[in-house]
């Protein structure tokens, strides 16, 4: 009878590394990869592929052969900027959405199918008005992209945590003689802190991870991480080494982020739908 | 007007609840002594939500029927970005026979379908082997979500170099242990490859909300069942699946909803080539490569329509679990 508790025991945990080593495997190359030698990337050879002796020229050469603290810049400002407006925009109307379940469900509907427009039906509109306006390869072009696609899902995330603020504080503030704005300011906005803090995290990433808009509209000026690491790919020579330097720091960021929020990312993968 | 609370602006006074449930009428000009202010007005309850809308329906308008309206008008017109030409339905009847619009169709669904049930498979298989208590539960659920947030476009970037038929390392394990190496970009198996990256990146996801759906389970019912002496199979068929079922309608829902627009993963690998094109890089290829406007707007189109409908059966599911889970 032991004997089994023990066979199942060790069956679990081979499992559990196997699954565990099949998820984080290919994140860890990047960092395998990123501090390779030219030469030990191109190896045949199975061992040196994981013993080798490590180097930091990979990230000396994306800094000083190609603009990867501009891009890098480019991409902060870019989701920070849209984040920021993501916010203004998104938490009146959730919480209004919330609270009085204005529209009667038909705009927040509208609101929500703006993330399910495929990003292809919109881009070429949009390319078309900011060639006109001059907005192509500019952050201000690609901030207001970034905040479009964000705005529905921070709306409808956002959602999920106004309702669950009990009316009955608001009605209590109410007979105290607070006005609306402030009930709203003092009261509703404190209690859903962590939820602006879980949203403004998601739409940091869902910016800093886009690449279709990024990748359409813009060349130099405002070229965000994602694109540039991905022209690593595209020349006729591969770039394995500055390719993984790149995305091992670009990655990073997202890596903290989900090891911090691991209680919230399901919350928001589903849209508030599932409480992980 | 007693009886509904809010500010009435007929009578110009603001009903309110008092603490013994009676509905008071406050008259605004009497209680403030003067005529109440805009900002007053705008911060009373009938206004105030509408208020509080105004910046987001400034962005529905600009952001939503802009790109809209534009494709519709464009999808009867011909030409190029210097301008159009009126045509009527052709740009519709050239697609109703277009292969090259039908083949990416019925390759999206099928990719959309593999991913799926794939990912249900593998995620339902952790969920039951992780619904236990062990030592470092909380560290294994939690680093098992880290591929979920990275950008799509630098795993198939990883994963495209993890597979290169010489120096990829995938391969060459695959050589060593005399399997032999594998064309992965190859015609045949390129499709079901790209797949494979995306289920890698997504079964954390399917694998952490069946998870916490197994864990939200009533236990006496699985007590009893197993007092009754039901074997595990029958258990899970007639118990477990049933109960989780409302969760993996969310999953397969919110998943199709991702599955349908998958971009980077191709940008990253193939680019299109190898059998691999799926809807949105044929109509990233038609709009942004030929720059053929008006067929580029009328693929739009209908990609549009397609998510539309999948998207009000959503909505309708997410509203639904959302009320579930506040209450």
């Amino acid at each position: 009878m032991k004997r089994n508790v023990l066979i199942k025991r060790i069956f679990f945990w081979v499992i559990t590394i196997i699954i565990l080593v099949i998820a984080l495997g290919p994140l860890l190359w990047i960092y395998l990869t990123a501090f390779k030698s030219a030469n030990d990337i191109m190896t045949g050879q199975l061992i040196k592929q994981i013993i080798f002796t490590p180097t930091l020229d990979n990230f000396k050469r994306i800094f000083i052969d190609f603009p990867f603290f501009k891009d890098l810049l480019n991409t902060v400002i870019i989701s920070v900027s849209s984040t920021v407006l993501v916010m203004i925009i998104s938490l009146p109307a959730a919480y209004s959405f919330a609270r009085w379940n204005t529209g009667g469900g038909h705009l927040l509907f509208t609101t929500i199918s703006t993330r399910m427009f495929p990003g292809v039906v919109a881009a070429l509109p949009f390319f078309i008005l900011f060639r006109k306006l001059g907005l192509l390869d500019t952050h201000i072009g690609l901030i207001l992209l970034h905040m479009y696609f964000n705005v529905s899902f921070a709306t409808f995330l956002m959602y999920g945590f106004f309702k669950d603020v009990p009316v009955e504080l608001e009605q209590a503030a109410l007979i105290d003689g607070y006005g609306r704005f402030n009930i709203f300011r003092r009261i509703v906005l404190p209690l859903v802190l962590p939820g602006i803090a879980t949203t403004s995290v998601f739409c940091l990433i869902w910016s800093w991870n886009e690449f279709l808009f990024s990748f359409l509209f813009t060349r130099n000026v405002a070229r965000p991480l994602t694109v540039l690491i991905s022209s690593f790919w595209g020349s006729i020579e591969v770039q394995y080494g500055p390719m993984a330097a790149g995305a091992a720091i670009g990655v990073l960021p997202t890596l903290v982020a989900a090891w911090f929020m691991q209680r919230y990312i399901i919350r928001g993968l589903t849209f508030g739908a599932v409480k992980g | 007007m007693k009886g509904k609370t809010g500010f009435n602006k007929k009578e110009n006074s603001y009903n309110m609840v008092n603490t013994k449930n009676n509905v008071v009428e406050i008259n605004v000009d009497t209680y403030l002594g003067r005529k109440p202010s805009v900002w007053e007005i705008l911060s009373s309850d009938k206004y105030f939500k509408w208020v509080l809308l105004i910046p987001l329906i400034l962005v529905l308008l600009i952001f939503m029927f802009y790109p809209l309206i534009y494709c519709i008008i464009n999808s009867f017109r011909e030409g190029g970005l210097t301008g159009t030409i009126f045509v009527g339905l052709k740009n519709y009847r050239t697609m109703m026979r277009d292969s090259s619009f039908w083949i990416p169709f019925r390759r999206t669904i099928e990719a959309t379908i593999i991913c799926i049930i794939c990912e249900l498979l593998i995620g339902m298989g952790i969920a039951m082997l992780w619904n236990r208590d062990f030592k470092g539960q909380n560290f294994v659920r939690g680093i098992v979500l880290m591929p979920l947030l990275v950008a799509p476009l630098i795993l198939s970037l990883v994963w495209n170099f993890l597979l290169e038929y010489n120096i990829g390392f995938i391969n060459q394990v695959l050589s060593a242990i005399g399997i032999g190496r594998i064309k992965w970009w190859d015609e045949k198996i390129a499709l079901f490859t790209i797949c494979g990256i995306t289920i890698w990146q997504w079964f954390p996801f399917s694998a952490s909300v069946l998870l916490a759906g197994l864990k939200s389970l009533p236990r006496d019912v699985f007590e009893a069942s197993k007092v009754d002496g039901a074997s595990g199979w029958f258990t899970f068929r007639k118990l477990t699946l049933p109960m989780l079922s409302p969760l993996i309608v969310i999953i397969i829902l919110l998943r199709t909803m991702w599955l349908i627009r998958l971009f980077d993963p191709l940008y990253g690998t193939t680019r299109g080539a190898a059998n691999t094109e799926l809807l949105d890089w044929m109509v990233y290829r038609t709009s942004f490569v030929y720059f053929d406007v008006g067929y580029g707007s009328t693929l739009a189109i209908m990609c549009l329509y397609l998510t539309i409908i999948l998207g009000a059966i959503m909505f309708r599911q997410l509203i639904k679990a959302l009320e579930a889970s506040s209450k």
